[in-house]
């Protein structure tokens, strides 16, 4: 029955086009971020250029090579803000989806007139969601490779493939947050638009105030694939810093600027803990929606407004 | 009945209505909680360099040195964190005041009763028009408000005459940026069949607009392509960036272009400049500051009224009725 419901749960998205703008969405920013690291490289060579030949004039020894300020993945480097605010948004139409259009078209009621568990039905709607992340993931994957190969002229090598799909599983685990985010507030709300909000309300909070909350990142500043670490020499930061592995938005551009190559410091290990509070959130947003959907009323249909 | 009552009643019944939505309520609350929150940040932070500026003037004139380097300090600049909250959770509520008003005539049934009255289209998006202005105006009031007081009770420093002068055109161009939105709102979800579908092409045009255009347009400053600025990287001072980014003129012009294209980084050029957050700017006078953003103001006139002239196109051609519609 799992296997039905994902089936018919992707089926949905691709009939509501969907699964189209999702691809075209994920396509899209990743071109756009291949796009500016390409655009990034170009500048910084000449800018290099014009340096060598100033300092040379008066009589200064050459800037450092650009190149080692700047590793051959951090041209990818939007990416990281791209699917904290793009992806995610997405992610959470997403799941919101799932469960708004069963309620208002009727065929929860009609699904659950068959022999159907609670926890099958929600196995079965997170199983077609995350095939469809996975897909449009896999796909920002390809191009990824293609953008980097005609930056560099050569194809990546082998750890830079690893490291790249390293990011995009990192990456799926962050966006299932979202869809959860998005299953939950529908559950929680009877009304459509009110799940809806609910969930962009979150979105703000874990995108923009928790950063600034815990790290003191302006909400311009998140925004920035390159950022100077903030001061936590305050003691408000020093209490807050605390509470910093529940910013995951912090953890995963984190994690990411790791596997892309533009960390300004931190060991491996410190980088892979912190998937540790995105697989948490994903842990409690799962049980959440367990317990939601075993009580939710699917005979009555949402309403707008 | 004067001509101006049954506007006043329509706007009276927009800001009620407004006021008892809880999502609004909510979203509101994260606006505000998160604006005085970041001011709260940066206070705490100016008091302390304020004390240490302090205990070094006193140190200096007791050791009998005549002159002491002025205050590098901004007290308004702390609104920074504030203003960029109003520009990205501004926007969404904007949206979100559009939406609900649609919907909630639609769900309701109210539009065939008022239209029952002696009132035309042009009153009904007017009088709705101006309660949401109404609405967007207490919200930016109470933000300005908890933000202003939260510079003067944590930082010590409370804001001048000429200050609130400069504030209150800042918190004017943020109500008309929120209202251009709320526009948008209106008309993407009235022009939808499917009023869910009209909020997410609104929020689709806030992605590009409030985040996506304006981030390209900062990533692609050279100076921010390495932690720190590629600049100092390369040990290069201001003179010798000025000289080389003067080879960077079409590079420039598609960069700036981009950021121009973004009705937000004009509304955010010019709070910056009214709230001393950008260097440049600090000493001059109201007069100059107003012409130095003048490009800026220009567009923040033209996106709202192209916006407004679209709304009552839009609502114009509402029907009466919505028998069909759907959430």
């Amino acid at each position: 029955m799992i296997a039905i419901v994902a089936r018919q749960q992707v089926r949905t998205l691709r009939r509501q086009h969907v699964l189209a703008v999702t691809m075209v969405t994920f396509v899209a920013m990743t071109a756009a971020a291949g796009a500016i690291g390409w655009s990034s490289h170009n500048t910084i060579v000449r800018v290099h250029d014009d340096a060598t030949t100033l300092l040379a004039a008066d009589g200064r020894p050459a800037p450092p090579n650009p190149f080692e300020l700047v590793p051959p993945l951090a041209q990818l480097s939007n990416l990281a803000i791209y699917v904290p605010l793009i992806g995610s948004l997405v992610a959470l139409i997403i799941g919101h989806l799932s469960i708004a259009d069963d309620q208002e078209t009727g065929i929860g009621r009609l699904i659950f007139s068959r022999r159907l568990r609670r926890s099958s039905y929600l196995a079965g709607k997170l199983h077609g969601t995350a095939a469809v992340i996975g897909v449009a993931l896999a796909a920002s994957w390809i191009v990824s490779i293609v953008s980097l190969t005609l930056t560099n002229g050569s194809l990546p090598g082998s750890g830079q493939l690893a490291r790249l799909a390293a990011f995009e599983v990192a990456s799926w685990l962050y966006l299932m947050v979202f869809v959860l985010i998005g299953i939950t507030t529908a559950l929680a709300t009877s009304r459509r638009s009110l799940g809806l909000l609910s969930g962009i309300g979150v979105w703000l909070v874990i995108t923009f105030a928790l950063p600034q909350f815990t790290s003191g990142l302006r909400p311009t500043t998140s925004l920035n694939p390159v950022t100077d670490p903030v001061s936590t020499s305050q003691t408000f930061f020093q209490i807050t810093a605390n509470a910093r592995p529940i910013s995951i938005s912090e953890q995963y551009r984190a994690l990411s600027a790791y596997l892309l190559g533009t960390a300004t410091g931190g060991t491996a290990t410190e980088a892979w803990l912190r998937i540790l509070p995105i697989v948490a959130a994903l842990v409690l947003l799962t049980g959440a929606a367990w317990w939601l959907v075993a009580r939710h009323d699917f005979s009555r249909g949402s309403t707008d407004a | 009945m004067p001509s101006t009552g049954p506007l006043i009643t329509l706007a009276r019944h927009e800001y009620r209505a407004a006021v008892r939505s809880r999502v609004l309520l909510g979203l509101i609350a994260v606006a505000v909680v998160t604006a005085a929150a970041s001011v709260y940040i940066g206070a705490v932070d100016y008091r302390s360099q304020l004390a240490d500026y302090t205990a070094y003037v006193n140190a200096a004139t007791a050791n009998g040195v005549g002159q002491v380097a002025p205050l590098p300090l901004q007290p308004l600049s702390l609104l920074r964190g504030a203003i960029e909250y109003l520009e990205i959770i501004g926007a969404v509520i904007g949206i979100t005041i559009g939406y609900l008003s649609i919907t909630r005539e639609r769900t309701s049934g109210t539009l065939p009763l008022l239209r029952s009255r002696p009132v035309s289209n042009t009153q009904l998006t007017t009088g709705s028009a101006l309660g949401a202005l109404a609405i967007i105006a207490t919200i930016v009031a109470v933000t300005a408000t908890v933000t202003i007081l939260s510079i003067g009770i944590i930082a010590n420093t409370w804001v001048t005459g000429e200050q609130i002068l400069k504030l209150t055109l800042a918190y004017l161009a943020a109500t008309i940026y929120i209202a251009t939105f709320y526009c948008l709102g209106v008309i993407t979800t009235a022009r939808s069949k499917f009023a869910v579908n009209g909020l997410l092409v609104a929020l689709g045009i806030w992605l590009c607009v409030v985040l996506v255009l304006p981030q390209i347009g900062d990533t692609l400053d050279p100076d921010n392509q390495v932690p720190g600025g590629l600049f100092a990287a390369l040990t290069l001072d201001k003179a010798h960036e000025e000289q080389i980014l003067s080879h960077f003129g079409t590079y420039e012009t598609v960069r700036t272009t981009i950021e121009n294209a973004s009705f937000e980084k004009h509304f955010e050029r010019f709070a910056f400049a009214m709230t001393d957050v950008k260097d440049k700017y600090r000493g001059f006078t109201l007069g100059q500051l107003l012409d130095e953003t003048r490009v800026n103001l220009i567009w923040l006139a033209i996106y709202p009224t192209a916006l407004v002239a679209l709304l009552y196109r839009t609502t114009r051609r509402q029907p009466t009725f919505n028998p069909g519609d759907s959430p």
